[in-house]
């Protein structure tokens, strides 16, 4: 176990830092708010902790605190600055922003590195931290995925003026999706940096967009449970694919067509879907002679 | 209440008393639904200005007067399809204000009652979809009558319904306003607006044509004319 752990170290470490990544594209997208604002945040997190390390030698904790706040309020600008923008536009919108993260962090100067990026940011981050910090994160998000919140969440991706009718002030649920994805996004990009020691404009570029988006895809938008899904798939695919060479990355977009065509909500919709319908046969078996009133009957009888 | 060049609802004033139900009659396009997207401020007033409890609010978003005890339902059919009944219904509770973990219990009750209420008992756990549309629309009502708002506004509500299902819901409403709710309804169903309603309003065209006691709205020559046409109104 151990021998396998320290042969396979880099790769757990990524499947954590990947799922922190994958959860700050799919928390916007929960909440119907198409951003991709989080992986810019990934980059400011990532270069904010590198940069608060190297220089400041502040230690991980604040490091990567410090690049939260920071991607945090930015997230919450970008919100107000987006307030008008939906779909694809707004989907369009938060990508130039990750761009713009890239082209900064290019042309920073001493500040990022330029185009070489930063080296030596060295810190105390063990894969524990990892996992006690994933483990936070996916604590407060199954609870904000289930009850009263979780509904008033489903209400606003679903139908803002229904949720707007019930009393949701959906506005302020936007600005909450790009906060807690700025968050995120920046936590996962602190981390990445402290186990890597480096980063480089590169490593923040639109392939974590397509990555992170593949996650969620094939895993599943509506729950962590589908970005943790993704992210262990997408992780370790590769050294399964190793075989396959140059084929490799047919064989990733295969993956993700297939999946986005035949499976649209995720591995995790499909067991959903086929948990719900054995409920379903479970309930219509045992319907023998409730205490339904006469309209709840009548209802029953005439499916839609 | 303009769109462009189309003016939707124009010149009407109307008051509503507490607890009674008040209904708006007229033909496809007249203005209802506009009416009551204004109401409810799901659309913005062109001129004129909405008054609650001697307070003008045609100015706050439609969530925070949601917040203030209004609640409506829609003309199709709008419930959140990943959602079990018993949750649909539980949304309209989760409005309330300041309810917290003390109170929880009275949110239970208070779902029961309005499924209960609603004939919806023993469909708890179905989903929208696995529902008739007329079960559909008693969803929507239970939804909107959870919260036990100040003000219900409902858009056509027995759509799709039977007519003994039809007579079901028009007692309910009854009943909620014997409790004090004041309600404005929507219905193209003329019998259920005279068996349900105190006070009626009907519309053509964006204007009020009359408003008064349903039985003789009813009858008024100007609301014949605008459901059955000039020359078959002649006739009846």
């Amino acid at each position: 176990m151990i021998a396998w752990y320290d042969t396979n170290i880099i790769l757990i470490q990524s499947t954590f830092v990947g799922l922190l990544m994958a959860l700050s594209l799919q928390v916007p997208i929960r909440f119907g708010v198409f951003s991709f604002a989080g992986i810019g945040c990934y980059g400011i997190g990532a270069y904010v902790a590198a940069i608060m390390t190297i220089r400041y030698e502040w230690p991980a904790a604040a490091a990567i605190g410090a690049g939260m706040l920071i991607a945090g309020v930015v997230g919450y600008l970008l919100a107000l600055t987006v307030r008008r923008l939906g779909g694809l536009y707004l989907g369009m919108a938060t990508i130039a922003f990750d761009l713009i993260v890239g082209v900064l962090a290019v042309n920073g100067g001493d500040l990022t590195g330029g185009p070489s990026g930063l080296f030596g940011a060295l810190a105390d981050v063990t894969t524990l931290h990892l996992v006690l910090i994933s483990a936070v994160v996916i604590g407060l998000l199954a609870y904000s995925e289930r009850g009263a919140i979780g509904r008033r969440v489903e209400a606003v991706r679903e139908d803002p003026e229904l949720a707007a009718s019930m009393g949701i002030d959906v506005r302020r649920h936007r600005q909450a999706a790009f906060v807690i994805s700025a968050l995120l996004g920046a936590c996962a990009g602190g981390l990445n940096v402290l186990l890597r020691t480096t980063i480089a404009p590169t490593d923040i570029g639109f392939s974590l967009v397509v990555l992170a988006l593949t996650m969620i895809i094939v895993g599943g938008s509506r729950s962590w449970a589908g970005a943790l899904i993704g992210a262990m798939i997408f992780t370790w695919l590769p050294g399964f694919l190793e075989f396959s060479g140059q084929w490799q990355k047919v064989i990733y977009g295969v993956i993700v067509a297939l999946a986005a065509i035949w499976v649209p909500g995720g591995l995790l919709g499909m067991m959903t879907d086929a948990y719900r319908s054995w409920q379903r046969s479970r309930r219509d078996a045992g319907s023998g002679d409730g205490d339904r009133t006469p309209l709840g009957s009548r209802a029953e009888g005439t499916p839609a | 209440m303009h769109f462009g060049g189309v003016k939707a609802v124009d010149g009407l004033s109307i008051d509503l008393t507490e607890g009674s139900i008040f209904g708006v009659l007229g033909p496809n396009g007249s203005g209802k639904s506009t009416l009551l997207a204004a109401l409810t401020r799901f659309v913005d007033l062109t001129a004129g200005s909405l008054h609650l409890d001697g307070e003008e609010y045609h100015r706050i978003p439609a969530a925070t007067f949601a917040r203030r005890g209004v609640a409506r339902t829609f003309q199709t059919v709008r419930l959140l399809p990943g959602l079990t009944v018993e949750e649909n219904v539980r949304l309209g509770a989760d409005r309330i204000r300041g309810r917290g973990i003390r109170e929880r219990g009275k949110g239970d009750d208070d779902v029961a009652e309005a499924i209960g209420r609603t004939g919806l008992r023993g469909l708890e756990r179905h989903r929208p979809g696995e529902l008739s549309y007329g079960a559909q629309r008693r969803v929507e009502i239970a939804r909107a009558i959870v919260a036990k708002p100040r003000l219900l506004l409902l858009d056509e509500p027995t759509a799709g319904m039977n007519q003994s299902e039809r007579q079901e819901i028009s007692a309910l409403l009854r009943e909620l306003r014997e409790e004090g709710l004041t309600q404005v309804l929507v219905e193209h169903d003329v019998q259920m607006m005279v068996d349900t309603c105190d006070h009626l309003f009907a519309m053509n065209f964006g204007k009020l044509i009359a408003d008064g006691v349903p039985a003789s709205v009813v009858r008024e020559p100007a609301v014949r004319e605008a459901y059955l046409g000039k020359r078959w109104s002649e006739h009846v």
